[in-house]
């Protein structure tokens, strides 16, 4: 029998697709009527969904186009691969069927560490923010293959968090032989993504072992710490887990900065929450 | 090992999706239905196919939409369509408004299907004006889109890449061949983005062309820079952006602070009486290539000269962007 890690590794091989949530779909169809619409308008819309996004960038650094390994941002995948193209790939996405709350959680949550992602490398004056806030988006990817390819197992996990109190991680290495950070790397890697996407989203829960893009990977880690603190969305599980001290220590944080940080999170987060309310009421079903 | 060549068929007809499966898949080919027009660009764009088969035998308005917009994107039209038509339908067909590269007469003659088939592939490799690097239409086409324009209110708009040659030495050919890709994907993008189109070319090297109406050649021009500054952000290492400039051996080996990449673009509108003929527009492109390249920001200079001799540079009214 073929161990749990390649049964995985085989799925995501096979994996050309992910669901996303209809009402982003919808609102990326009423803005593709438009025939004025500019890439700056597409590429917002686009980057709040952690699916479109990297449907997009498989895209573009997909040999077919020669750019492999090369465009790691939305807005450049977009200038690249021109509006038609986006357009017909969000025309005939999958969407979710059923509604279910952790999938809106999943989805508010990954927007979330992307603006706090965004906050974090501009108060700290990094270099490449887009980059750093598009890994930050993508970082939980591996969760949205576990929730949509290992369904039967999926239903295990949340058992396993809930009946004992485990931490999502925990709970996946205890019943998948892997975790969602590992699944999230091999999607990457099968997708040709650049190393400055993958190795945030592999190393976010293990900082020190990030060695290329580790100030990304630093700043990926502390935002999805800060926004589990903020109770805003759901990844999966209730805990926090701690600030590791090697990205505190990279990212030359003290808690005088992290306050002022968490103020600004607050109130993007404002504008991300109305953001999402206006999705979720394109959530509904139409006749 | 070579992978199974695929192909996608477009058609609504349940019977003949299921007949031409089974055949093709006894010819070892991979086939992927697509019965649902929406479905299909979505598709051939995420994971393109070997060839298409589209089915236009029983009308279907969004099958036909389809078949243009695959047509009109230089990276996707490269692929292969063979259009299966009713028999003795072939006189009536307006075929400018079909592009296709081929077609089989409804109901289908296996073999001749087959062969078709293998033509199509063959054919794709051999009669390619296209430059295979970016897969836009080369010279023999550029010089009759120049030529077509001559007299109308059009701008032949020329773009090259400056400092691209140290670039290429140094980050290394596959790199420099990136950056080509990338020009000419924004360059036919954003024409193609513009509510009247137009023709694209690429010439050669880091040269390419585009044509489009007089009236939207700022706007273009701007667009263009803006989005090649944008990607070329993807092009360097963090500490040469952070610097603005890199190492780079000039022409004499010795090592010289190198700007980062930019492009400069030559506009010569066509409804000029001056130019006669395709040879004048090179000519005069290429005065006004030398004038944009002195900046050192990307920039765009148009020709508004409407008087021989030619005034000196200085004199020149033109309009520089950063």
């Amino acid at each position: 029998m073929e161990s749990k890690r390649t049964e995985i590794k085989r799925i995501i091989k096979d994996t050309k697709s992910l669901p996303t949530l209809p009402g982003v779909i919808a609102k990326l169809g009423a803005l593709a009527e438009n025939n004025s619409v500019s890439v700056h308008e597409m590429a917002r819309v686009v980057s709040s969904d952690q699916v479109l996004s990297a449907k997009v960038l498989r895209l573009v650094n997909s040999a077919f186009y020669g750019f492999s390994g090369r465009v790691s941002t939305v807005s450049n995948a977009l200038i690249l691969l021109g509006v038609n193209v986006v357009k017909s790939l969000a025309i005939s996405s999958s969407i979710f069927e059923i509604m279910e709350k952790n999938v809106v959680g999943l989805w508010e949550h990954s927007m979330g560490v992307a603006v706090a992602a965004n906050v974090i490398s501009k108060r700290l004056g990094l270099p490449e923010p887009e980059e750093t806030s598009t890994a930050a988006l993508l970082h939980d990817i591996g969760k949205v293959i576990i929730k949509i390819k290992l369904q039967e197992d999926y239903g295990h996990l949340t058992a396993l968090i809930n009946e004992k109190g485990l931490m999502m991680l925990e709970a996946e290495r205890e019943l998948l032989e892997a975790d969602h950070a590992e699944i999230g790397e091999w999607l990457g890697q099968t997708w040709l993504l650049p190393e400055k996407l993958i190795e945030p989203i592999a190393c976010h829960h293990d900082v020190a072992r990030s060695r290329v893009h580790q100030t990304k990977t630093a700043v990926v880690h502390v935002s999805d710490v800060l926004i589990k603190a903020s109770g805003f969305g759901y990844s999966g599980d209730d805990l926090v887990p701690l600030i590791q001290p090697v990205a505190w220590q990279k990212l030359g944080l003290n808690a005088e900065l992290l306050a002022s940080i968490v103020e600004e999170v607050e109130d993007k987060l404002v504008e991300v929450r109305n953001f999402s309310l206006d999705i979720q009421s394109n959530n509904e079903p139409k006749a | 090992m070579n992978p199974k060549r695929r192909i996608a068929l477009l058609s609504g007809d349940q019977q003949l999706h299921m007949h031409l499966e089974l055949r093709l898949q006894s010819k070892d080919y991979q086939v992927v239905s697509l019965p649902e027009p929406s479905q299909v660009l979505g598709f051939i764009y995420s994971d393109p196919p070997d060839l298409v088969i589209i089915d236009l035998a029983t009308p279907n308005p969004q099958f036909h939409t389809v078949l243009k917009e695959l047509k009109q994107d230089s990276y996707f039209s490269t692929i292969p369509v063979i259009g299966l038509i009713s028999e003795g339908a072939g006189e009536g067909v307006v075929w400018d408004q079909f592009p296709l590269d081929d077609f089989v007469s409804h109901p289908v003659r296996y073999p001749e299907l087959f062969s078709r088939i293998q033509l199509s592939l063959q054919r794709i490799k051999r009669v390619f004006d296209n430059n295979p690097l970016t897969k836009l239409p080369g010279n023999t086409s550029i010089q009759r889109a120049i030529e077509r324009a001559l007299g109308k209110p059009l701008a032949v708009c020329y773009i090259d890449i400056n400092n691209f040659k140290p670039y290429n030495d140094t980050y290394g050919f596959s790199r420099g061949d990136e950056v080509l890709r990338m020009v000419g994907r924004i360059m036919s993008n954003t024409v193609k983005e513009t509510k009247d189109g137009g023709f694209v070319g690429h010439i050669g090297g880091d040269d390419f062309v585009f044509i489009i109406p007089l009236e939207n050649v700022e706007q273009v021009c701007k667009t263009i820079i803006a989005s090649f500054n944008i990607i070329v952000s993807d092009l360097f290492g963090d500490e040469d952006k952070a610097r603005g400039h890199y190492l780079a051996k000039d022409r004499m080996g010795v090592v010289q602070k190198t700007p980062l990449l930019g492009i400069s673009i030559a506009v010569v509108p066509t409804d000029n009486p001056l130019m006669q003929h395709a040879a004048k527009v090179v000519e005069v492109a290429a005065e006004l290539k030398k004038l944009a390249k002195k900046s050192p920001e990307s920039c765009y200079v148009i020709d508004r000269r409407r008087t021989n001799p030619l005034p000196a540079v200085a004199d020149l009214p033109s309009r520089r962007e950063q």
